[in-house]
């Protein structure tokens, strides 16, 4: 059962990076037939924001690449499955397996923006995050060890996870489309209108939001119910304070004049940096949270 | 979140209509001292305010996670402070004296993070207080008629010519509003009608029950830090009686401590068999492991960590007995080759340490089944009054008094928290979840609708202002299109 979780890991990260690997053919053979159009005279059909599904001919590398990265995201979930079903536990026993959570659950929310916006273009962005994320997972030992004691409170710490990892997952798509929304003022072609994209980022982030205000509580009864504090500032406690204050002032950034757009741009790629930094935290810090190895 | 009002420019079109009550505009230049309540009224209820103390509070507390933070209660033993801070001085070297002055190791009591956290909850009262009147209105008594104007502004807008007389297109209009689950208001005036439609018309108070719950949560942890307590090192050796002390009146007997392990070696479980007892009396017994606290009242004891102790007993010249106890060792030194035990004889003013190997270390002075006692006078930790090493089961004459090491033993390193600020910071919590889940999966959503007579038989104007609600659009042009296919495709297919 570890041998068919590990295999199907591995089909997974190959079918992510094929995956981006149609989407990073969609996006240049788009560009190079939006030239071709524009010479033929039919830039006219795609109005202003093309993005590649309008182009209908070469866009099929794009439904080509949706298509592997539902494969990979099956793939993942099933290798996840597998790995339960040994562990007796979700997937916050150690690094490997958190990450690939992480890299599954970003793949998750990519394709449900996918399904409602169409725009592949936030998974060139948002797959290759998922990638070194499961590449990461990758320079980790896959053992599969039993649970110290202050791991041993099941539901709670799964809950915790798979709340986490929703979280995690919009926050990168909002970074996704941050990203491109701030690349507009490079004239990097064939973008998604700004709107558009700043609309995105919201969706994902008033799903992100709860979502990461759940895992705080959630975290806050575990540590009330371990060592009797609800909350001690431990660095990662307080690094995700940060991440959920951060993804707050946004939430207000984008109703203040002045602070829409651009700066509500910026305050999604912090919000990820943030999302990162409370990840990777462990790496950085002790603190209770080291002894669950987890993330 | 006022009343709507009309759209005064294209920028304000393009995302919202409604102004920004909350927003500060700092307009004018004159202050006259009459004005000075209101401007911070303003300050304090602008969500210019909220997001700037909303990113400091963010780059405060990250600086907490990046800066080494001093040890619970150290701060309060100036000379603890003080060695602590020389150990830390190789790390920061000249930047620790002003880093220190500047309250950043201890960032969460720091002047700062308390003064940012109380204008941050003055903020949240004062928006909560002046978006009430609004919302309330907004919910009960909702403006149900627009002028014109507003339909040729606002930023969803829609004008149909219907084929039917105003009458039937009010009925028309209306069931399509039933059909998507709006709650509809007609007003007639005259020839026209004004149809007021909505949905979900109280989640907008999510917004307030999640600010107000962050008020509650705050509360709470300033009644937990008032009224609890949290010890997070109450050592029980195996065998000894320890009593809890803050005015509880409760003491706890460790009778038992298992730990057992896994094959690789890793910790599997940790169980201590705890007896409990209130002025003498028994009042509960448990065995306490993580994630399975003994609770008596609102008083919880966790299973946390645990080490060595020594039975240690003290007789006086006469023999009678001062001391038997197990003395946990509970801090270590030398670098970690030492364990350390501390015991006072209150009556003689002396503290006795107790220093063994660390387990797997061999030290030349204290051999197996030996340990190193040391007796100082209290409150002098400079110079020891005798230091010996003694071997177990030898009473050994010391500073006039008789010392015996009788056996190891372990101890079990309990958490005893007391914490009455508990049920508001999680009710604090579940209000702000649902709060949170209602503002945002159950977007409210306002409709007007305005027909006259018109030339085919009336003219329906349907209009809206969205806020930030991006799935506000494609809906409400799928209830327009709906509208359009009743009022006028009967002829047209
Ligand atoms: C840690 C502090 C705070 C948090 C976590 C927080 C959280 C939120 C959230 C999640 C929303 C919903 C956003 C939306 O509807 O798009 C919101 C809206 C709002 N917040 Fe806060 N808030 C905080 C502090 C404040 C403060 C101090 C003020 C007052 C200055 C304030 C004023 C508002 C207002 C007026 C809205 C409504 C915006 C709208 O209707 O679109 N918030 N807040």
């Amino acid at each position: 059962m570890l041998k068919m979780s590990e295999y199907s890991y591995i089909a997974g990260m190959l079918s992510v990076a094929l995956s981006i690997a149609f989407y990073v053919i969609a996006y240049a053979s788009v560009r190079v037939a939006s030239r071709r159009t524009a010479v033929a005279g039919g830039a006219a059909t795609m109005d202003g924001g093309t993005t590649m599904q309008v182009v209908a001919g070469p866009s099929i590398f794009a439904s080509y690449g949706t298509l592997v990265a539902w494969l990979a995201f099956i793939f993942l979930v099933a290798s996840m499955t597998f790995r339960a079903i040994v562990t007796g536990h979700g997937p916050f026993s150690n690094m490997y397996e958190f990450s690939i959570a992480f890299a599954t659950g970003v793949i998750g929310v990519y394709l449900f923006f996918e399904r409602k916006y169409h725009q592949q273009i936030l998974g060139l962005i948002v797959l290759p995050i998922a990638l070194l994320m499961l590449l990461y997972a990758w320079t980790i030992p896959a053992t599969a060890d039993p649970l110290v004691p202050a791991l041993q409170n099941n539901l709670l710490l799964s809950v915790h996870v798979a709340v986490a990892i929703v979280a995690y997952g919009t926050f990168a798509v909002s970074f996704a489309a941050a990203v491109l929304y701030l690349l507009q003022a490079y004239g990097v072609p064939r973008l998604p209108k700004a709107e558009l994209l700043d609309e995105i980022g919201y969706r994902a982030v008033v799903i992100g939001f709860p979502f990461m205000t759940l895992v705080i509580v959630l975290g806050a009864v575990w540590a009330n119910v371990a060592w009797g504090r609800y909350w001690g500032w431990d660095p990662k406690e307080t690094a995700s304070l940060v991440t959920w204050l951060i993804y707050g002032a946004y939430l207000h950034a984008r109703v203040v004049r002045g602070w829409r757009g651009n700066r509500a741009a910026w305050l999604l790629v912090i919000g990820f940096g943030a999302t990162l930094f409370t990840y990777f935290g462990n790496l950085f810090f002790g603190g209770l949270h080291s002894y669950s190895g987890l993330g | 979140m006022s009343e709507l009002s009309v759209p005064t420019s294209t920028a304000a079109q393009k995302r919202q209509v409604a102004p920004e009550p909350q927003e500060g505009t700092g307009g004018g230049l004159t202050i006259s001292p009459s004005d000075i309540g209101e401007r911070l009224w303003r300050i304090f209820t602008s969500m210019r305010t909220a997001l700037i103390l909303m990113l400091i509070l963010a780059v405060l507390a990250l600086i907490g996670t990046l800066v080494v933070q001093a040890p619970g209660g150290i701060t309060a033993d100036s000379q603890a402070y003080q060695a602590w801070l020389d150990s830390i001085t190789p790390k920061y070297g000249g930047w620790t004296g002003p880093m220190d002055m500047l309250g950043l190791f201890s960032i969460f009591s720091s002047i700062w993070f308390k003064g940012i956290t109380v204008l941050l909850t003055t903020s949240i009262l004062a928006c909560s207080v002046n978006r009430f009147k609004g919302l309330w209105k907004t919910a009960v008594h909702p403006r149900t008629k627009m002028t014109p104007v507003f339909y040729d502004r606002a930023p969803h807008s829609e004008t149909i010519d219907a084929s039917v007389a105003t009458d039937a297109a009010l009925a028309d209009v209306t069931k399509t509003f039933r059909s998507h689950h709006y709650r509809t208001v007609v007003e007639r005036d005259g020839e026209e009608i004004a149809v007021y439609a909505d949905r979900f018309r109280w989640a907008p108070f999510g917004t307030l029950m999640a600010h107000i719950s962050l008020v509650m949560i705050l509360v709470g942890a300033l009644v937990g830090g008032t009224w609890g307590f949290n010890n997070g090192d109450f050592a029980v050796p195996v065998g000894s009686t320890v009593e809890v002390g803050n005015g509880t009146g409760l003491a706890v007997k460790a009778t038992a401590f298992n730990d057992s392990y896994y094959e690789s070696g890793a910790p599997s479980d940790y169980a201590a068999d705890l007896v409990l007892y209130k002025d003498g009396q028994q009042v509960a017994a448990q065995t306490v492991r993580v994630n399975q606290p003994l609770g008596y009242g609102d008083i919880n004891f966790y299973q946390s960590f645990f080490g060595a102790a020594t039975d240690i007993s003290v007789r006086d010249a006469s023999g009678a007995a001062l001391f038997s106890q197990g003395v946990p060792l509970l801090y270590t030194a030398q670098n970690g080759t030492e364990r350390v035990g501390q015991f006072l004889l209150p009556e003689q003013g002396l503290t006795v340490i107790v220093v063994s190997p660390a387990s797997g270390e061999i030290s030349e002075v204290i051999r197996a089944g030996q340990v190193q006692v040391e007796v100082y006078k209290t409150g002098d930790a400079a110079q020891p009054i005798a230091t010996q090493v003694i071997s177990q089961g030898q009473p050994v004459e010391m500073a006039g008094l008789t010392f015996t090491f009788d056996r190891e033993r372990q101890f079990t390193g309990l958490i005893v928290a007391k914490d009455p600020g508990v049920p508001f910071v999680f009710g604090g919590a579940i209000l702000l979840i649902v709060g949170l889940f209602l503002v945002f999966f159950f977007p409210s959503r306002r409709i007007w609708t305005r027909i006259v007579p018109g030339p085919a038989g009336s003219e329906v104007r349907v209009g809206a202002t969205s806020r930030h609600d991006a799935t506000f659009g494609p809906d409400f042009q799928k209830i327009v299109g709906e509208m359009k296919s009743s009022l006028v495709g009967t002829r047209g297919i």
